[in-house]
């Protein structure tokens, strides 16, 4: 019997040789962007983005934000919308801190945007630090496994315990990159502390994730040079080795969302024993070839992506479109084992949904693995 | 690095309290504050760009290195009150509506100023009349403008418009960059130049007011 999308991908994520490349097309940008502005196309009014898909004959890569819930005790936690911005305030006995997250449904985001960072200066390392560990995370699956059986055979849910891996938390949700790397050279212990503080909590948000059905969990996300070499060599890796060792032990795959410009990063990837680098989105978007790429992880890991997403836009032909995923993507990865087709990293709003078919159809003509184009 | 003076050398490589230190120690022997921002400082940081384009310098060093020149600066302003230098010209910028990412239009203010410009930085998520209004009012020699996200990159696109329909268009260059703007779409929303990152920005608005 053939395999299911859903098989395809894990056993791809699992490093088993596949006798066809498997695709999981993400298209939730153009998916949520048209239909708040009523805009996809007549065919596709009241489906569901699985269903479109399920047509199209390419596997989901449905997004989830996260198996875990994040509750609060000891303090008193309250939000204010004023659309599309929702601040939150987190009342503390050590004092107050705020942060505000900007979403718009008709920007086609699927999760907000911090548009403020909860840290604004030195005196509130502390209050993040009791926020932190006074974060109860509970289980999310029923929401979880709702999804998934929306998505049922036909593709994966792509979640793990919120989106980014503890250092990263600090990083980019708390602080901000710029703020970060300021806040590193003035006050590292206190940001080594607030780092320790984020993987604590982590910790305690697999201990509730390893009891979900989820076989590949997103550990880390929107990966680019700018978290920069030495500091991801220090304070990355040996994270990503611990939650990665402690997936494993548990039968499960780890998978990074690396959507920026990462030469410098790959060298390092290895290091950290993911299974799937995910989102890998080649040049134009970014400096690198998927020749390049695969060449970098080797047979170290399994490659999801390929194809830029600006591809799909219309200002590019169908000649090129096709030009590139011959040529570009299947010439340049084959023979082709350990890769998932995917886009990097998302199909854009005004993206062409028909060549989401046509990379199926390529996949039917020139796909089989070993690939020999 | 070996043909860069030790207050270059300093700024390049982000040494903050040695720059400031080196730039006391140019004013105490004579020279003019002018003289050091345009024959020292300037220079370090076309430097830091070009690293920077090359992919030898990353977020983090820029930001140590646009530190050092706010060191030095920070030591010669007191001086520049009565003899302002002179600025090549003046940039608006900001980050389309709808896109909250700045650290891209961060570092190109940073060479920006590093480099001779006068700044104006709009913020982010930036909507066309506030970009057509500013153009209006602080009549810059440059527009730039980011986008991060190809669901706001329509919105460069509309603000250029929006200068077309308010008259403004022929007063001001604009120059366009963010990770999924390339030079085609560039020339296909009718800017005036692409910025591939922060170094070549700077860059590209000096040779835009060369020309």
């Amino acid at each position: 019997m053939a395999m299911t999308q859903k098989q395809m991908i894990l056993a791809a994520a699992r490093g088993e040789r596949l006798d066809r490349l498997p695709f999981g097309a993400r298209i939730d940008t153009w998916y949520n962007y048209n239909k708040a502005h009523d805009t996809l196309p007549e065919k596709y009014k009241g489906w569901s983005q699985t269903d479109i898909l399920r047509d199209l004959g390419a596997g989901a890569q449905y997004r989830f934000y996260s198996v875990v819930k994040e509750e609060f005790r000891d303090m008193e936690v309250t939000e204010t919308s004023d659309p599309p911005l929702t601040r939150t305030e987190f009342r503390t006995p050590l004092g107050s801190v705020y942060k505000a997250m900007r979403f718009n449904p008709f920007e086609g985001a699927w999760i907000g945007y911090e548009s403020e960072k909860p840290f604004k200066s030195e005196k509130d390392y502390p209050l993040i630090n009791y926020v932190l560990e006074h974060t109860v995370p509970v289980n999310n699956f029923e929401a979880y496994d709702k999804v998934c059986e929306e998505v049922g055979e036909d593709g994966l849910v792509m979640t793990g315990v919120r989106l980014w891996s503890a250092p990263q938390r600090v990083m980019r949700e708390i602080m901000g990159y710029e703020t970060f790397f300021y806040e590193l050279m003035d006050h590292p212990t206190q940001v080594e502390r607030l780092i320790e503080a984020a993987k604590d909590l982590e910790r305690r948000h697999y201990e509730v994730a390893l009891k979900s059905g989820l076989e590949l969990f997103n550990v880390c996300a929107n990966w680019s040079d700018d978290i920069h070499t030495p500091v991801f060599r220090k304070y990355f890796v040996p994270w990503l080795r611990e939650v990665t060792d402690l997936l494993h032990s548990h039968g499960k795959l780890a998978m990074a969302h690396i959507d920026g410009e990462n030469r410098r990063l790959i060298p390092l990837l290895p290091e950290t024993n993911i299974d799937v680098w995910e989102a890998w989105t080649p040049s134009p978007m970014t400096s690198m070839t998927n020749a390049e790429i695969k060449q970098a992880i080797g047979d170290g890991g399994t490659i999801w992506g390929g194809i830029p997403a600006t591809l799909f836009e219309p200002n590019h032909s169908d000649e090129e479109f096709e030009d590139y995923v011959i040529n570009h993507l299947f010439r340049e990865i084959a023979p082709g084992y350990r890769f998932i087709v995917g886009m990097g990293d998302n199909l854009p709003f005004d993206g062409k949904i028909e060549r989401v078919r046509r990379v199926v159809e390529l996949i039917d003509q020139f796909g089989k693995l070993p690939i020999q184009v | 690095m070996s043909a860069l003076s030790p207050l270059q050398e300093a700024v390049v490589v982000g040494d903050w309290d040695k720059a400031a230190e080196l730039t006391t120690q140019e004013v105490k022997s004579g020279r003019q504050p002018q003289e050091i921002i345009g024959q020292q400082l300037q220079p370090a940081m076309d430097v830091v760009g070009r690293k920077f384009s090359d992919g030898e310098y990353f977020l983090p060093d820029m930001l140590m290195a646009g530190r050092a020149m706010a060191r030095a600066m920070e030591v010669l302003k007191p001086l520049l009150s009565d003899s302002p230098v002179s600025s090549l010209g003046k940039v608006v910028i900001g980050t389309v509506k709808g896109d909250v990412h700045d650290i891209g239009k961060n570092m190109v203010i940073m060479f920006l100023k590093g480099t001779g410009f006068e700044v104006t930085d709009l913020g982010l998520d930036i909507p066309d009349e506030k970009f057509v209004q500013a153009v209006r009012e602080e009549k810059p020699d440059i527009l730039g403008m980011s986008a991060l996200l190809t669901t706001t990159m329509p919105n460069l696109s509309s603000t250029i418009k929006a200068l077309q329909a308010a008259g403004l268009r022929q007063n001001v260059k604009v120059v366009i960059g963010g990770a999924p703007v390339t030079q085609d779409y560039a020339d296909q929303v009718g800017a005036d130049a692409y910025g591939h990152d922060a170094g070549q920005a700077a860059q590209i608005c000096r040779t835009l007011l060369q020309s």
